[in-house]
C-alpha cells in the first residue's frame, strides 16, 4: 500500500507503552524519547551505533535472542521489554563482566560522582563479585601528551574515544592496539597524543580511564558549581560550562549549542582557562613614576590618565589613538568607542591590531557571511589560506560532518594542512604564489563553470567549486595579510559573485566582531591600527590608549610597536598581565578578564553570546566598560545607561562591507622578483600569549619554537631535520629548530606564529612584496649544546 | 600423473594433488578455464547461478548458507561490486584451503573469475591468511599467468568482463576470517565485526555490494559448470574435510557430504594410533561442539550435524583420544578463544579471559567445587549477548564438556584439594 510505504513513523510498544517514533530511529531512542532508560556504555548519540558493550540488550518479541537497544530499527509491531527477566539478567552479566577487572580505586577516580559505570553498577549491577582471580596489571597511569593521562586498568573497551577520533574530529588520536583481553586504547609506541580536540575524548570517556592532567584530583564532582558561559578564546564563541570551585575554575566543558559546537570543543576552550586564576594578575594599577611602574591607586591613576587626556583636549581633538577590542566584551567595547570618540574626541580607533598596513584585512569586514549552521550546510568547502584546526577547530568539525554527508573541500594553502586527508583537491603553493593561484582559480571557474576541466588541480578546484551548490569560500589571514592579499580578495569576491558561493572571511579571534560591530573602527578621517602605530611614531598623538589587545605581541611588524611607543608620548593600557605592551605602558590599569565579567561577546557568526561572571576578579582589577566610564567621570562626563544587546539571534556581517571606514588607501604594488627563499609566517593554536601562555597544558602544547622548509632547500642550506637553525631576514634574525619537511613547497621557509621565544614579528616589516629569509645551521641536532 | 591419476576418486581435490597444477598450461591442459571462458562468454549470469542453485552448493567457510541465495542477494544493478575470497582459514584444524591453493592455484584464479563475472563485479580480493607464504606466492604466480592469458584483467577471455584480481594479507587474526572483520582488514582497519545488517551483499568493501566466499566454495565452481549440477550432486554431493588430531593419516579428503564420522575417522583417515581409543571428535573446528563415541555414526553434512547439537562449520575434525583430558582440551580452546577475540564485545573479551582463569586455576590444582557453576554461569552469560559468532561458539562446547566429562573436571578439583590438605 502506497500509504505505508510513505508512513514516516513507527508505532512499537517498549515495556508495556506505545511509542511512535520517526522511521528509522533505533529501539534506544525511541526509548529515549519516550522516557525509557536503557543503559548505555559505548552508544554515544553524535555517532553512529557499535553494538560492543552490549549493556543496551533488551528482549523483542518473536526474535530468539536478547537484541542490542542502540543497534535494532525500531519497526512497526515490535514489542520490547527493557526490563524482562532475561534482559535483567543479561544486564548484570554484563556488568560483573566490566568489572571483573576494574580497579576498586572509585574514591581516588576523577570520575566518581559522574561516572556511568559507578552510576550503572548501583542500579543494574548485583553488588557483589564471583570474580576471585587476579585482575589486569598495567603500568597505570600513562601519559599521552602535556593533557592527557591514561589508566588502562580502568578502560571498559567502549571504543568511543577511538571512534570521536575516526568519525568526528577525523584525527585518528587514539587507537586500538592489541587484541582480545590485550585490547587497549593508546597511541603509537606511547607518543603523545596528537589531536586538537582530545578533551572531547576525556569529556565522553564513561569510566576514569582518560582523565585531564589539568583537572586529575583537583575536585568531587559534587563540589563544583557549572556555571553556562562562553569561551571567549578563537572567536567561535562555543558555549562552555565553567566549572567553579572556591572561587576558581577547575574545568571547562562543552555545553550543547546545535548552532555552534552542538556537544564538543576544541582544546583550546577545554584547558583554556587557567590563566584566570594566574598569580601574576595585576591587582593594582600602576604608575611609572622615577621610569619604573610602581604600585597606585586608582584615585593616582586615573588622575594621571584624566590630566593627560585634558591636557591633549586642550591642544585639540583626534591628538588621542586608540588599539584593541579583541579581549573586551560588547559593554567595554561600546564603552571604549564611545569614551573616544564622544570624550577624547578621536576617530583613531582601532581593533585590528594584527592587520598590516598592505593586506586585504583591513578593506574587508571580519567575519562570517552566513550563520554557522549555513555554512555547515554547504557542499563545497574552498580555504584559502585558512588553516581551520590552527584558528578555528570546531568551525572544522562542522565541516567535517559535512564532508561526511558528502560536501568537498579544496585547500589552497602553503603548507599541508592536517585535514589534508579529508580534501578532495589540494593545492599547496609558496604564500607569494596564493593571490595568483586564486586568480588562477577564480578564472579557471569563470571560463568554463565546471565543464570540459582539463587534468591540474585549478581545473579540478575549479571543477569542484562549479559543481556546488553551496559553496562555502573561507579567506583567512594567511591569505589576506599574505603578499598581495588585496588581489587575493579581489579574485575571491570575484568568485562569489557566483550564484551559491559565499565568501567568508575567518578573521577576527576573541571578541574582535564585537568590537567592530560597536564601533572600535577609525572614524570619519580617522587611522586605521597601522597608521595609528605609524603616526605615533612621527610623533602625532599625544596618547595612545591600549585595552583588550597586546600590540607588543600581535603587531605583525614588531620595529613598528616598537617605534609608536618611541614616538608616543604616554602609553595607557588596560591589562589582565604585565604583558609586553604593559611593560611598556606609563599607566597600566588592571583589569577583569573574560570569565569574571557578566556581558556579551559576538562570534564570528555575528552571534550574541552570553558571558557570566563565574569567579571574582582579583584585587582591585576592574571591568574595562568601568574604568572608561571612570575616566569620562573625572574629565566630567557621564555616560547614560546603556541597554545590553539581545544574546542568541544571528547577524552575520554584511556581505558588502568593504569598509571604507579607515580610509585604507590602495598598497603599493609588490615589484620585483621574489627572494629565493620566502619567509612566510603561519596561525598556531596554541601559543604563549598572556592567557594561553598561563594555563598549565596549552603551554606545554605550544612545543618548541621551530621553522618548516622542504628537503630540497634544507639540502642546499646544509640543515639536517631537527637542527637548531638562525633565521635572518634583513632586519633581523632569530633562533628556531627546522623540520625539513615535504609539507611545505620549496623556496619557502614557514614560521608558525606565538612563540615568545622565536617572535616571528621581529623578523618581518610590513611591505608588499614577499620578505625573503635566509637559513643557517648553528646547530645539529646531535650535537650537545652549551 | 595425468589429473584422473592423482585421486581417482575426487573431483577436486585431484586437481591439487596433480602435477604441475601451478603452471597454467598444465591446468588449461587438462581441461582449466573452460568453465570460466563459458561463464564468461556463453552464459548469462541467470544461467551460471541456476547451475549453481542446482548443484545444491553451500558455503565452505562454516555458515553453510546456499551459494547461489548469496548471489541472488547482490544487487543486479550498481556500478561497483566486489568479489572478496576469504582465504583466511583460521578455523584450529581447518588447511583444505591452503590445500587447494598449494595444489592447484589455478582453481581458485577460476573460481572467482566465475563469481565476479556472474555478479558483475570488476574486482575481486582474495584475502589470504598471513601464514600462507607459500599459497601466496603460487597464487600471485598463477594471476599473472592467467593475466598473460587473457584470462585476468580486460575484456577477459575476449569479452565484455573485465576482473581484477588482487591478493591481499591479513595481519595474524582468527577473527578476520569472520567476513564483515575481514572486510575492515581489507579496508586498513583493525579487524573488528560490523553490525549487520547491512549484510556484505548490500553494503560491504567499501560499503558497496559485496560477494564474500570462502575459498573452497569458489574451487568448486568450475567443477560443477563442468560436471552439470546433477552429475555434481550424484557425487555426494563432494566435500573436502580435514582430518586432524588422533588419527593415523591426518590429511584433507574428498568424500561426499554426509559420509558417517567413523568413515572418515577409522577408514579415510585411518583410525586411532596403536593404543588410543577414540574419546571424541570437533566436526567443523573448535568452535563446533565435539562429539563422542556415541555419535560416531553421524552423518558429516549441514543438517544432520545440526540435529546432533553441532554443526558441521568449516568440516575440520580434529580428533581427540583417551590420553588427553577434556579440561585441558577445553582449558586450550578457551585459552585460543581469548587470545583470539577482537576485543570490541564485552562478554566475549572479558568472559573467556575469565573461564581461562578459572580452568587454568583448576589445572593448576586450585580449583573449587563451585567453580563448574561459576563457569556454566559465565557461559550462561555469554550466550546470546556476544557480539559475533566468535563468543558464541565458546559456551556450547564447554557447557557439553561439563556435563559430558564432569567427572574429569571434578576429580582435578578434587586432586588439588587433597594437595592441599
Amino acid at each position: 500500500m502506497p500509504s505505508e510505504a510513505v508512513r514516516a513513523t513507527v508505532t512499537l510498544v517498549i515495556d508495556g507503552r506505545e511509542v511512535t517514533a520517526p522511521r528509522g530511529t533505533t529501539v534506544y531512542q525511541a526509548a529515549r524519547a519516550a522516557g525509557v532508560d536503557i543503559p548505555i556504555f559505548c552508544y554515544h548519540d553524535r555517532m553512529p551505533p557499535l553494538g560492543a558493550c552490549r549493556m543496551c540488550l533488551v528482549e523483542v518479541e518473536k526474535m530468539p535472542k536478547l537484541q542490542t537497544a542502540c543497534t535494532l530499527e525500531a519497526a512497526d509491531g515490535m514489542v520490547v521489554s527493557t526490563t524482562s527477566p532475561a534482559v535483567a539478567a543479561a544486564q548484570a552479566s554484563i556488568l560483573e563482566l566490566l568489572l571483573s577487572n576494574h580497579p576498586l580505586d572509585c574514591p581516588i577516580c576523577d570520575k566518581g560522582g559522574e561516572c556511568p559505570l559507578q552510576d550503572q553498577a548501583f542500579r543494574y549491577g548485583e553488588g557483589r563479585s564471583r570474580f576471585v582471580e587476579t585482575k589486569r596489571d598495567y603500568a597505570k597511569p600513562i601519559s599521552l601528551g602535556p593533557v592527557l593521562v591514561l589508566d588502562r586498568e580502568r578502560c571498559i573497551l567502549c571504543w568511543r574515544c577511538v571512534r570521536f577520533g575516526e568519525i568526528i574530529a577525523g584525527d585518528d588520536a587514539l587507537k586500538g592496539f592489541e587484541r582480545g583481553f590485550a585490547s587497549a586504547i593508546g597511541t603509537p609506541f606511547g607518543l603523545p597524543v596528537e589531536s586538537k580536540f582530545i578533551g572531547n575524548a576525556i569529556a565522553i570517556c564513561p569510566v576514569g580511564a582518560l582523565t585531564s592532567r589539568t583537572y586529575r584530583f583537583r575536585a568531587r564532582p559534587w563540589d563544583i558549581e557549572p556555571v553556562a558561559s562562553s569561551c571567549a578564546h578563537c572567536g567561535l564563541g562555543c558555549a562552555v560550562w565553567l566549572d567553579v570551585r572556591g572561587g576558581e575554575i577547575l574545568r571547562t566543558r562543552a555545553r550543547e549549542d546545535p548552532g555552534i559546537n552542538d556537544v564538543w570543543l576544541c582544546d583550546l576552550g577545554f584547558f583554556g582557562h587557567a590563566y584566570v586564576a594566574a598569580r601574576d594578575r595585576l591587582t593594582t594599577p600602576l604608575v611609572r613614576r622615577e621610569g619604573r611602574l610602581q604600585r597606585a591607586s586608582w584615585e593616582d591613576a586615573l588622575g594621571v590618565v584624566a590630566e593627560r587626556l585634558r591636557a591633549s583636549l586642550a591642544r585639540g581633538p583626534g591628538r588621542v589613538a586608540f588599539l584593541g577590542g579583541r579581549r573586551l566584551s560588547n559593554a567595554d567595547a561600546a564603552a571604549a568607542a564611545w569614551f573616544f570618540r564622544a570624550v577624547a574626541r578621536t576617530p583613531h580607533l582601532d581593533h585590528r591590531v594584527d592587520a598590516s598596513p598592505d593586506g586585504a584585512s583591513l578593506r574587508v569586514g571580519w567575519g562570517l557571511r552566513s550563520s554557522l549552521e549555513d555554512l555547515a550546510r554547504g557542499d563545497v568547502f574552498v580555504l584559502v589560506g585558512c588553516d581551520l584546526t590552527e584558528e578555528y577547530p570546531v568551525l572544522w568539525l562542522r565541516i567535517k560532518a559535512a564532508i561526511d554527508r558528502g560536501a568537498r573541500l579544496v585547500i589552497v594553502h602553503s603548507k599541508r594542512l592536517e585535514i589534508r586527508a579529508h580534501a578532495r583537491c589540494e593545492i599547496i603553493c609558496r604564500h607569494d604564489q596564493l593571490a595568483q593561484l586564486t586568480a588562477e582559480l577564480a578564472a579557471a571557474v569563470a571560463q568554463h563553470g565546471g565543464a570540459g576541466c582539463g587534468a591540474s588541480r585549478i581545473d579540478l578546484a575549479a571543477n569542484i567549486m562549479a559543481t556546488g551548490s553551496r559553496v562555502h569560500l573561507l579567506l583567512g589571514r594567511f591569505a589576506l595579510d599574505g603578499p598581495g592579499g588585496c588581489d587575493l580578495l579581489r579574485s575571491a569576491q570575484a568568485l562569489s559573485q557566483r550564484a551559491g558561493v559565499t565568501l567568508h572571511i575567518a578573521r577576527g579571534r576573541g571578541n574582535d566582531i564585537g568590537a567592530a560591530r560597536l564601533g572600535l573602527l577609525p572614524g570619519e578621517g580617522g587611522m586605521h591600527a597601522p597608521g595609528i602605530l605609524r603616526g605615533a611614531a612621527a610623533d602625532g598623538f599625544d596618547l595612545l590608549y591600549v585595552a583588550g589587545s597586546d600590540p607588543a605581541t600581535t603587531v605583525d611588524d614588531r620595529a613598528a610597536w616598537d617605534a609608536a611607543r618611541m614616538g608616543v608620548g604616554f602609553l595607557v593600557v588596560h591589562e589582565a598581565f604585565l604583558s609586553a605592551t604593559a611593560q611598556a605602558a606609563d599607566v597600566v590599569l588592571p583589569a577583569l578578564v573574560a570569565p569574571e565579567k557578566d556581558g556579551t561577546i559576538t562570534n564570528l557568526e555575528g552571534r550574541t553570546l552570553p558571558l557570566r561572571a563565574v569567579v571574582a576578579g582579583p584585587g582591585r582589577a576592574r571591568a574595562d566598560q568601568e574604568i572608561f566610564e571612570l575616566l569620562a567621570a573625572r574629565l566630567g562626563v557621564v555616560r547614560g545607561h546603556v541597554a545590553a544587546a539581545p544574546v542568541g539571534s544571528v547577524v552575520p556581517t554584511p556581505v558588502e562591507t568593504a569598509h571604507a571606514a579607515g580610509a585604507a588607501q590602495e598598497p603599493a604594488a609588490a615589484g620585483g622578483a621574489a627572494p629565493p627563499l620566502v619567509l612566510a609566517v603561519s596561525e598556531h593554536l596554541f601559543t604563549r600569549g598572556s592567557m594561553t601562555g598561563r594555563c598549565p597544558g596549552l603551554a606545554e602544547l605550544v612545543g618548541t619554537a621551530h621553522c618548516l622548509i622542504h628537503p630540497s632547500d634544507a639540502a642546499r642550506a646544509d640543515v639536517a631535520h631537527l637542527d637548531l637553525v638562525e633565521l635572518a631576514t634583513e632586519h633581523a634574525a632569530l633562533v628556531v629548530q627546522a623540520r625539513v619537511s615535504e609539507d611545505v613547497p620549496p623556496g619557502q621557509v614557514l614560521l608558525p606564529r606565538g612563540h615568545d621565544t622565536a617572535p616571528a614579528g621581529a623578523l618581518v616589516r610590513w611591505s608588499p612584496a614577499p620578505v625573503g629569509v635566509q637559513i643557517r645551521p648553528i646547530a645539529p641536532s646531535g650535537g650537545a649544546e652549551p | 600423473m595425468t589429473i584422473e591419476a592423482a585421486v581417482p576418486e575426487s573431483v577436486l581435490l585431484r586437481w591439487a594433488r596433480a602435477e604441475g597444477m601451478a603452471q597454467i598450461e598444465q591446468y588449461r591442459r587438462a581441461g582449466g578455464y573452460d568453465a570460466a571462458r563459458r561463464a564468461a562468454t556463453e552464459m548469462t549470469a541467470d544461467q551460471v547461478i541456476e547451475i549453481v542453485a542446482a548443484s545444491g552448493l553451500r558455503g565452505k567457510g562454516g555458515a553453510g548458507f546456499p551459494t547461489a541465495q548469496k548471489w541472488k542477494f547482490i544487487p543486479r544493478a550498481g556500478p561497483v561490486k566486489y568479489v572478496v575470497v576469504n582465504g583466511d582459514e583460521g578455523e584450529p584444524g581447518t588447511f583444505k584451503d591452503r590445500t587447494l591453493i598449494e595444489g592447484c592455484p589455478h582453481l581458485l584464479v577460476e573460481g572467482t573469475l566465475i563469481a565476479a563475472v556472474t555478479i558483475g563485479a570488476r574486482r575481486a580480493y582474495i584475502y589470504l591468511r598471513r601464514e600462507y607464504h607459500r599459497a601466496r606466492r603460487l597464487l600471485e604466480a598463477a594471476i599473472a599467468q592467467a593475466r598473460q592469458a587473457g584470462f585476468v584483467g580486460e575484456r577477459i577471455f575476449g569479452s565484455e568482463h573485465t576482473v581484477e584480481i588482487v591478493v591481499h594479507t591479513g595481519a595474524g587474526a582468527y577473527i578476520a576470517g569472520e567476513e564483515t572483520a575481514l572486510l575492515e582488514s581489507l579496508e586498513g582497519r583493525r579487524a573488528m565485526p560490523r553490525q549487520r545488517p547491512p549484510f556484505p551483499a548490500q553494503a560491504g568493501l567499501y560499503q558497496r555490494p559485496t560477494l564474500v566466499q570462502n575459498v573452497e566454495t569458489l574451487c568448486h565452481l568450475p567443477v560443477i559448470i563442468s560436471l552439470g549440477p546433477d552429475r555434481y550432486k550424484a557425487l555426494g554431493p563432494p566435500a573436502l574435510f580435514s582430518v586432524s588430531g588422533a588419527v593415523n593419516r591426518p590429511g584433507v579428503y574428498e568424500a561426499p557430504l554426509g559420509i558417517s564420522l567413523r568413515s572418515l575417522i577409522f577408514g579415510h583417515a585411518g583410525g586411532m594410533p596403536p593404543g588410543r581409543r577414540f574419546k571424541a571428535a570437533f566436526p567443523g573446528g573448535i568452535s563446533s561442539v565435539f562429539l563422542t563415541e556415541a555419535d560416531l555414526d553421524v552423518k558429516m553434512d549441514h543438517d544432520s550435524l545440526r540435529q546432533a547439537g553441532t554443526m558441521l562449520g568449516s568440516a575440520a575434525v580434529i580428533v581427540v583420544d583417551d590420553s588427553l583430558d577434556m579440561v585441558e582440551v577445553m582449558a586450550r580452546a578457551v585459552e585460543f578463544y581469548r587470545d583470539e577475540s577482537c576485543g570490541k564485545c564485552t562478554p566475549c573479551r572479558e568472559g573467556t579471559a575469565w573461564i581461562a582463569q578459572v580452568l587454568e586455576r583448576i589445572l593448576c590444582g586450585r580449583g573449587r567445587v563451585e567453580d563448574l557453576a561459576l563457569i556454566e554461569s559465565i557461559a550462561a552469560g555469554m550466550t546470546g549477548t556476544c557480539f559475533c559468532p566468535l563468543g558464541e561458539s565458546v559456551p556450547p562446547g564447554l557447557v557439553a564438556s561439563l556435563r559430558l566429562f564432569r567427572g574429569e573436571y571434578e576429580r582435578r578439583i578434587a586432586q588439588g584439594e587433597a594437595r592441599a590438605v
